[in-house]
């Protein structure tokens, strides 16, 4: 495999890897302070407002709390698997995000600097960590191995309760990879492409539907894919085992299911391990589905003012997804086990499949 | 040179790993030690050019099927007893037939191996290569085999059915 880069391409690798980590990582405290008041808010109750305005430093005074309390690791456990389950939830959730694009890309030009030439010759800047033409594929490796994290900590655990959110989460992602993963061929069929770059490209612009107003060219308003776009949304909480799917842990019936055993940062690293999955199937709905980092009714000029606006939209999409999964959260009641498997095999999965003959007949007509 | 250095890390943990694996005596260590491995041999995929390949080669493997063993051996809840040796001349047969498959392997690996760069051949890893390959030049074997899972998935079913209805 030959590469061909130059230390101008190695300091920009570096600096997006060094943003889009940090800005995963700060997602987690505002995410947490969100989640708080958003359920406050939703049961009118005033939530955390005491530390700092609003509450805000709540967020850090958990963190601290987390730090203080004993890290225990209970004598049946298996010690190994113990203390390595909550990095195997961990990395997925970060490492998942680097083929996620997040903004136009725009053309530097050559500047001097200090008495030295930078940019020689003028570049693209690409906005994001790596551009590999099998990114989808990619993102469903690495979220598959997020499963790994709740069933190590399961089984580590040597508990009952943490054992059978283990089984569930097993059962209940293998069944939803399948809708999930499906759902995406639609979006792919129609891009022409496993690269998410292609994928949103082909979202920008706009389509007149019967010849009236302007439409985004959005997946998710396409005529063929909004059933993809409804069964991507549903398996992805399902896949970050959130309310109504959070069978992993359920407090009613297994205390806090595959976490049970844990405590201190050990604790606070699966904790943060949902938020960043959370994020990352957020900015991934985003991309396929929502037109990625695309402006609607607005083309975005190549310059660094349309990737400041186009990461801005980015974020602001992401956000707005990040505050359903709270919403939906403090809004639906846990299923049933039962129909929740029913719900994946029997309705979910059929209409991914319905979806794919739907968008490759569409191709097949030239709509698309 | 990052090359040689990523090959030989990986190489190193795919090998240690499956090591683990028929070495451990807990099959829940067993399972995650071969998804490590898994994962060390997508690296390799991702070195010989292959990301497509990686990437299959992660969500099968690692992502579905380990996934699935991991279940069943949860469920089963296996306690590692140490079992007596009941059958001496099949546990001298297996070692020997190991040890001269690994001495052949060895052996033609070490004859044949290259360390020097190979020239560029004009092979195609890219999902639409090898889709088309799959869907024109060998679409009656791909076809075979998914009748061959078909009919697992048949046999499955109707073991289950009966069994059930067994119970009743």
């Amino acid at each position: 495999m030959s590469y061909a880069f130059d230390t101008t391409d190695i300091v920009l690798s570096v600096v997006k890897i060094a943003v889009v980590l940090l800005a995963l990582l700060n997602v987690v405290p505002i995410m947490v302070w969100v989640e708080r008041r958003g359920s406050a808010l939703i049961q009118d109750r005033p939530g955390p407002n005491r530390v700092g305005p609003f509450g805000l430093l709540q967020s850090f005074a958990d963190a601290l709390k987390f730090i203080l309390k004993e890290d225990i690791i209970p004598a049946g456990a298996h010690k190994w698997i113990y203390t390595l389950a909550p990095t195997f939830g961990l990395l997925p959730a970060l490492t998942t995000i680097a083929v996620v694009p997040w903004g136009r890309k725009f053309f530097i030009e050559e500047r001097e600097f200090l008495g030295r030439t930078l940019f020689e010759g003028g570049r693209w800047f690409e906005p994001v960590i790596v551009n590999v033409n099998v990114g989808i594929l990619i993102v469903f490796a690495l979220a598959s191995l997020g499963v790994y994290g709740i069933v190590a900590a399961g089984w580590a655990s040597n508990n009952k309760y943490s054992m059978f959110g283990a089984i569930r989460a097993s059962a209940q992602m293998i069944s939803y990879e399948l809708a999930l993963t499906l759902a995406a061929v639609s979006v792919l069929l129609a891009a022409g492409s496993l690269r998410l770059t292609d994928v949103v490209w082909q979202q920008s612009g706009t389509f007149r539907l019967f010849d009236t107003i302007p439409i985004p060219a959005w997946n998710a308003f396409s005529p063929a894919m909004w059933i993809a776009f409804v069964v991507f949304v549903v398996a992805g909480f399902a896949e970050t085992n959130r309310l109504p799917f959070d069978f992993a842990e359920a407090e009613a019936e297994l205390v806090a299911g595959y976490h049970t055993e844990y405590s201190s940062m050990k604790f606070a690293l699966f904790f943060m391990a949902e938020y960043m999955a959370m994020t990352t199937m957020s900015a991934l709905i985003v991309t396929l589905f929502l037109g990625g980092w695309d402006i609607p009714w607005y083309n975005e000029p190549p310059t660094f003012l349309g990737f400041i606006l186009s990461v801005a939209a980015f974020v602001a999409k992401v956000a707005l997804l990040l505050f359903v999964f709270v919403w939906v959260r403090w809004t639906i009641p846990r299923l049933k086990y039962d129909i929740l498997m029913r719900l994946g095999w029997k309705v979910f999965l059929p209409l991914a499949f319905l979806n794919i003959v739907i968008v490759a007949a569409f191709i097949a007509m030239r709509w698309l | 040179m990052l090359e040689f250095i990523v090959f030989f890390f990986f190489a190193a943990v795919a090998i240690v790993f499956a090591l683990v694996v028929i070495l451990h005596r807990n099959p829940v260590v067993g399972a995650l030690s071969l998804v490590a491995s898994f994962f060390a041999l997508a690296v390799m995929y991702v070195l010989l050019d292959a990301p497509f390949l990686a990437a299959l080669q992660v969500i099968v493997y690692a992502g579905a099927i380990m996934v699935l063993f991991l279940f069943v051996i949860m469920l089963l809840n296996l306690q590692h007893v140490a079992e007596p040796n009941t059958r001496p001349v099949q546990q001298f047969l297996g070692y020997f037939a190991s040890a001269t498959f690994a001495a052949g392997l060895v052996y033609y690996v070490s004859k044949y191996a290259v360390l020097h760069a190979l020239p560029p051949t004009r092979f195609s890893t890219s999902a639409q290569a090898i889709g088309e390959r799959l869907f024109e030049a060998y679409i009656f074997p791909f076809e075979m085999v998914s009748i061959l899972l078909l009919a697992a998935i048949v046999g499955a079913l109707m073991l289950s059915g009966k069994a059930a209805v067994a119970i009743r």
